[in-house]
């Protein structure tokens, strides 16, 4: 076991930190890089994952390549970091000898930048996409941006500037640069956990599984970090003292993706940006529901477990997952189960899992052919913002008449709900309007919405009718 | 010479690459103190006892200040005293600043903060616009503005409309957060790094806080990382608080506001209700306008009754009505105060006039935008406002000609048509707004600018002026500007930062004037140079004809050969004795504005233009795409058409926000609700058009301003509205347009869902 240390690499320099005084382990890497590093071109705009001003780019060696991907640094714990490689907007010019990089050149050309606080930002997130994706049209780089504010431009000479070739300009001097990295991070030990005491906190950090549930059985209050999007928020923004942390997010046995005939298993630290990627041609319900999700660089970091271990009621794959029937495979060092996640899901953040248990994996049935799927969030901004409500249904129809369908909803209660009532009426009745809006009634009886920032419980109400509406409009038959 | 084009932004290399430094980049050793504002949690209430004894004695605070460490006079109003610099015996919202503290680290501050106890007796609050109006809380006298005869009026129109409009209050979401960094010296200086819009301002707030000589206080401002008004008058706070922090710890102290603390404790745009009354004749002409508008103030009153006026001298926007009575309230409430934002009141007041025209457009069966014609000012007559001013050099009927052809308003019109009568939950809406917005400030004394200006020997020019740069282009504007001036190319020639010890008693950068003023005032400076260069030019070249200042030389017309490098020419100077330094002075000439009788010329010109924004909604969700907007704007003989088209799409979607997705709530207890991003949402970059078109009007000389230009950044904030009225057209088909549908701004999609669900229910 290592100590209070750990290495990573910054702008292609090994970096390594021990953890003292002034360096916590909760400290982000945002603040560590303003306070402690000369690279200050990265911004706090929010320091809580919405405004992209604090985006670098993390790079990892996986399946023989290098992955690229922006993430905001508000959010992440520098222990996350071991083992990976971080660059900075400081960083990418050098990689061309007379000019700046090309997504800095096309934004000098395109005016894309006025009073230049989210510029740093903006550029990096380019900059992960330039290294992802040499054809991205309109659509991929708004999702890439999705989640870097601007309130000077109004962003066109951004997309302008995104869609001027400069995607396609690519170089060679990465290749020389990516040689360098995989003999850095090869000399970086990835093998033994990592347990970091300082200032009344524990922070464990471990690369296996049996690991980490070796660790929870012994320690049971301990709270699990897996791509921190969720945990992170209690330091940054409510300033709360961690005692005990477990970090998950270097666990690779966790971030598997397998497809079987029968099921899609995947591993509680499935990125949700793999998943999305994943999902687009083999679960199009779970792909409609990632494209809303937050922004990239959440979703780059966000896991799947994290969304269902948070077990909030707005999370967003909740209302999907429900009506799929996804299965939750809950670990200890003793024992393992499966459970249905309409089981699971008990109330307000309260579930069925045993604390000294571990979300593993989330099972979901391929879908049968036939069955239609269909994902709507109702939100303020469409992107970048949670929901206010949200519904997922599953329908089967036989002929005109409904044979199964199962209608899930986020956002109108305390946590995501079947809709057993309404489901039960609509079994055995034809697929027409007259029976949906006698459908819409029952909601009335079902739920009685909150009021908050996002909206009025009346909006709610309203919107939770026209949903069902709005499913039967696009499925006509 | 030509207004040179396609120069970049002095700054966007330092901002792609990361080196641009803002005022939380500054580098300074291991003395520097972060401080925290802690600050009240109930609206209105006495302050009983405030106990900071567990917080002073934490390791790593320095000190923990409450008003009684105050040296000068417990204030930072800007224009009346009636705000506090730190809470004494009451607090009057939530957000007030009771106690500051200086810790070594911004850590340990946040530890001491939460160990900060106050008692309060609580006291009866109004915590809404319309509680305020209900207990007619005014904050001041009620204002007027008269022309004509309401009564004449009433028996003059055919047709007559009551209506009521809200619009809400808009948080500014600069992405640099308040921020200020005082630096204490010997005796009593002080050095403040203030990201202020209003540095001469902050610089007598901080002096009397202090209770010190303002020469003691220099403020300092490179850049900001935005500010669209929020750090006119608010940023004075930051810069007195951390002033006196490190007055007393006698080190550097930084005070950066956290986002959430941002959002809570500053002000916002000033949300309005307009009670209005207007007649009108069949064929959509406007014959009175009757209009009380309602304003919160907010706790204090800031810049609030220039904010109120600016609306009221903005409610007829492009449109002559010959009877208009206007009378304008601002209210106290136990809410932060609200303060300066981009359009400055305008904004309100157009929307008023422009809901007001929309709804006379259904009701006639007229389409909007003919109705909007018909009553746009003419030139020769119907060209004088209700306050007094005419409108000369009109560009509106210009604009509408153009605009209705390029954007081909008429057959898209009818294709929504087509589209809405076979599409029954989506539905398509389409609107053309015009703006004509006055630009000066409507406070006389303050359309005054300053400039310094230094050539050193080896050619290069240093410029020091009022104005500050938030991202605008201001200072390449005025880069440029001189260096036209010069005949010098760019890299000649520097800006430096915003500084009070180089400039003094300078207006904010606002009201869109700060290349108008400052602009002047450097070529003012700049003639001074050259009227003392030129003889020199001329003695030199042997010669008596005019001298050119071109391409870094000085010559003459006439042989070109003539000539002699502009370095080498100040060389000589230099060598002669002569000052090669000059301050300029400029003051707007030719206005003049009588607040009280609401009369006069306020505005040195008008700025033009028009938008149509064409846009599809979801009827089940309320969820809006805006497909198509055109924009045609008026820029005058732009200096940097780059930055102007900049600045204009930037305008529209920061009004596009206002009037769509950007909502501030508050519960009973005055918490507002929306305090973070989370909840608070600006425009992302898949809110804007799909197909976004900006072109600025053609010849068009500005007789008015620095070589022929306009002022830009307000005026197209206002397109925005374009949008906001294509949304209510959409809405407005469910019912064919028969029903005037509910409408108000911010138009969520909570505001357009009940809209319609109420529309629904109609019979
Ligand atoms: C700006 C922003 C926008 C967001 N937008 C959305 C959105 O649109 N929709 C949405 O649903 N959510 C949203 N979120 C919330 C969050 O990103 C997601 O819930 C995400 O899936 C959390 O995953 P994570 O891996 O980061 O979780 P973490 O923060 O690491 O963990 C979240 C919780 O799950 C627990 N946990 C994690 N892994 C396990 C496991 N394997 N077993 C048991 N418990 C576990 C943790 O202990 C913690 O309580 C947003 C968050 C931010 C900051
Ligand atoms: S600072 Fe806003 S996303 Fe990190
Ligand atoms: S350039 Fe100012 S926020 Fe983007």
């Amino acid at each position: 076991m290592t100590e209070n240390k750990i290495q990573f690499i910054l702008n292609n320099q090994l970096t390594e930190l021990t953890f003292a005084e002034n360096l916590n382990s909760t400290t982000t890497l945002l603040q560590y890089l303003r306070n402690n590093t000369p690279f200050k071109g990265v911004k706090e705009g929010c320091a809580e994952g919405d405004c992209g001003a604090c985006t670098v780019v993390i790079s990892e060696f996986i399946d023989n390549s290098f992955q690229y991907k922006a993430v905001d640094s508000c959010l992440i714990f520098l222990p996350m970091l071991h083992g990976l490689s971080v660059y900075t907007v400081e960083f990418i010019e050098t990689l061309y000898s007379d000019q700046y990089h090309p997504v800095q050149e096309a934004l000098i050309a395109h005016n894309g930048s006025q009073c230049g606080f989210c510029t740093p930002g903006f550029t990096m997130s380019m900059f992960a996409l330039h290294q992802q994706d040499s054809q991205a049209d309109r659509n991929k780089i708004e999702d890439a941006l999705s989640g870097n504010l601007c309130r000077c431009t109004g962003y066109q000479s951004i997309i302008e500037a995104c869609l001027s070739d400069v995607f396609k300009n690519k170089n060679q001097q990465i290749e020389v640069l990516e040689q360098e990295q995989k003999i850095l991070l090869e000399s970086i030990n990835t093998k033994e956990s990592i347990v970091i005491k300082n200032l009344n906190q524990e922070y464990f950090k471990c690369f296996k599984k049996e690991e980490a549930l070796l660790y929870l059985d012994k320690y049971p209050d301990t709270l699990i970090l897996n791509g921190s999007t969720d945990v992170s928020l209690a330091v940054t923004k409510r300033h709360e003292h961690l005692q005990r942390i477990l970090d998950i997010s270097s666990v690779n046995e966790l971030k598997k993706l397998v497809l079987s005939d029968e099921w899609i298993k995947i591993g509680a630290g499935v990125s949700l940006e793999k998943l999305k990627n994943f999902s687009e041609n083999r679960l199009p319900i779970l792909f409609q529901n990632l494209t809303v999700f937050a922004s990239k660089q959440i979703r780059e970091m966000g896991t799947i477990g994290g969304n269902v271990g948070s077990s909030s009621p707005i999370s967003d794959l909740l209302p999907v997952l429900m009506v799929l029937e996804a299965e939750l495979k809950l670990q200890s060092i003793k024992s393992d189960r499966l459970v249905n996640i309409n089981d699971y899901v008990l109330g307000y953040r309260k579930t069925l899992r045993n604390q000294n248990e571990l979300i593993t994996k989330i099972h979901i049935p391929v879908p049968k052919i036939g069955v239609i799927h269909q994902f709507y969030k109702v939100s303020k901004r469409k992107d970048m913002d949670i929901s206010t409500l949200s519904a997922a249904f599953e329908l089967k129809l036989n002929g005109i008449l409904v044979e199964n369908i199962k209608i899930c909803f986020g956002g109108m209660d305390a946590v995501a709900i079947r809709v057993h009532l309404i489901e039960n009426f609509l079994i055995g009745k034809t697929w027409e309007r007259n029976n949906i809006e006698q459908a819409q009634l029952l909601l009335d009886d079902i739920f009685n919405p909150i009021s908050d920032a996002r909206s009025s419980a009346e909006f709610r109400m309203i919107a939770a009718k026209n949903l069902l509406l709005k499913f039967w409009s696009e499925n006509i038959v | 010479m030509k207004n040179s084009i396609s120069v970049l932004h002095d700054s966007i290399k330092k901002h792609v690459s990361g080196k641009s430094i803002f005022i939380d980049d500054i580098l300074l050793n291991d003395n520097l103190l972060h401080a925290r504002v802690v600050y009240s949690n109930v609206p209105h209430a006495k302050i009983k006892a405030i106990h900071t004894h567990n917080a002073k004695n934490l390791h790593g605070v320095h000190c923990v200040l409450t008003s009684k460490d105050i040296p000068g006079v417990n204030q930072m109003g800007p224009v009346i005293h009636d705000e506090v610099c730190l809470a004494s015996d009451k607090v009057e919202c939530i957000g007030q600043a009771v106690v500051l503290i200086a810790a070594t680290t911004e850590k340990i501050a946040i530890e001491a903060s939460k160990l900060i106890t106050i008692d309060y007796e609580e006291l009866e609050s109004v915590l809404s616009l319309k509680d305020a109006i209900n207990k007619n809380s005014l904050i001041g006298s009620v204002r007027s503005m008269n022309r004509g005869d309401i009564d004449l009026g009433k028996k003059q129109a055919k047709h007559h409309l009551i209506g009521q409009l809200e619009t809400g209050a808009q948080e500014h979401w600069y992405l640099e957060t308040q921020i200020s960094l005082a630096v204490p010296s010997e005796d009593d200086e002080m050095l403040v790094y203030s990201s202020t819009q209003h540095p001469s301002e902050t610089q007598a707030i901080v002096a009397e806080v202090l209770g010190i000589n303002k020469n003691q206080i220099t403020i300092e401002t490179k850049r900001m990382g935005g500010a669209f008004g929020g750090k006119e008058t608010q940023a004075n706070w930051l810069a007195a608080w951390s002033s006196l922090l490190a007055f007393h710890c006698k080190k550097p102290v930084k005070l950066r506001l956290s986002r959430d603390d941002d959002q809570k404790i500053t002000g916002k745009r000033h949300p309005f209700i307009f009670d209005y009354e207007v007649g009108y004749q069949s064929d959509g002409s406007l014959v009175y306008l009757n209009v009380i508008q309602h304003t919160d103030a907010g706790c204090a009153t800031d810049l609030s009754f220039a904010i109120l006026e600016r609306a009221m001298l903005h409610n007829d926007n492009a449109y002559f009505i010959p009877h208009v009575h206007i009378e304008g309230r601002a209210y106290k409430t136990n809410l932060p105060s609200n303060t300066a934002f981009r359009g400055f009141g305008g904004p309100q007041g157009v929307a008023c006039i422009e809901f007001i025209l929309d709804q006379i457009a259904r009701k006639l069966k007229i389409d909007s935008a003919l109705v909007r014609k018909i009553n746009f000012y003419e030139e020769d007559a119907k060209n004088v406002t209700h306050y007094g001013q005419k409108v000369e050099y009109n560009h509106l009927h210009k604009i509408y000609d153009q605009l209705i052809k390029s954007s081909d308003y008429f057959n898209r019109k009818k294709e929504i048509e087509n589209f809405n009568n076979s599409n029954e939950f989506y539905k398509k809406g389409i609107a053309l707004t015009p703006v004509k917005f006055g630009i000066s400030f409507t406070t006389t004394h303050l359309n005054q600018a300053g400039a310094l200006i230094h050539v050193y020997t080896d050619g290069s020019v240093l410029i020091s002026h009022g104005g500050t740069e938030m991202g605008q282009g201001l200072h390449t504007k005025i880069a440029q500007i001189a260096s036209m001036e010069l005949g010098l190319s760019m890299d000649f020639i520097k800006v430096g930062a915003t500084n009070t010890s180089k400039v003094a008693n300078t207006s904010a950068t606002a009201a869109s004037s700060g290349t108008d003023l400052n602009g002047m005032a450097v070529k003012n400076a700049l003639d001074q140079i050259k009227d003392r260069l030129i003889p020199l030019a001329k003695e030199l070249l042997n010669t008596n004809d005019e001298i050119v200042f071109e391409n870094n030389y000085v010559g003459i017309l006439s042989n070109k050969a003539k000539k002699i490098e502009f370095k080498k020419l100040i060389q000589e100077a230099y060598l002669k004795r002569m000052h090669l330094s000059a301050s300029g002075f400029y003051q707007t000439p030719d206005i003049g504005w009588d607040k009280i009788k609401g009369w006069g010329k306020p505005f040195n010109y008008f700025t033009y233009g028009m938008c149509v924004s064409e846009v599809q909604l979801d009827v089940l969700t309320g969820y809006v795409k805006v497909l198509r907007t055109d924009i045609l704007h008026d820029c005058g003989k732009s200096i940097n058409p780059n930055i102007d088209i900049g600045q204009i799409q930037g305008a529209y979607i920061q009004g596009l926000g206002w009037c769509t997705t950007e909502e501030c709530k508050y519960d009973s207890k005055g918490r507002l609700l929306n305090y973070s991003p989370d909840t608070y949402k600006i425009p992302s970059i898949q809110d804007i058009p799909l197909d976004f078109r900006v072109e600025l009007l053609k010849e068009v000389d500005n007789p008015l301003a620095i070589r022929k230009s306009k002022a830009v950044a307000e005026p197209p904030f206002m397109y925005g509205l374009s949008t906001w009225l294509a949304i209510k057209d959409a809405i407005s088909s469910i019912k064919n347009h028969q029903v005037e549908p509910e409408f108000k701004i911010p138009a969520t999609h909570e505001t357009i869902l009940l809209s319609i669900d109420k529309l629904k229910n109609e019979i």
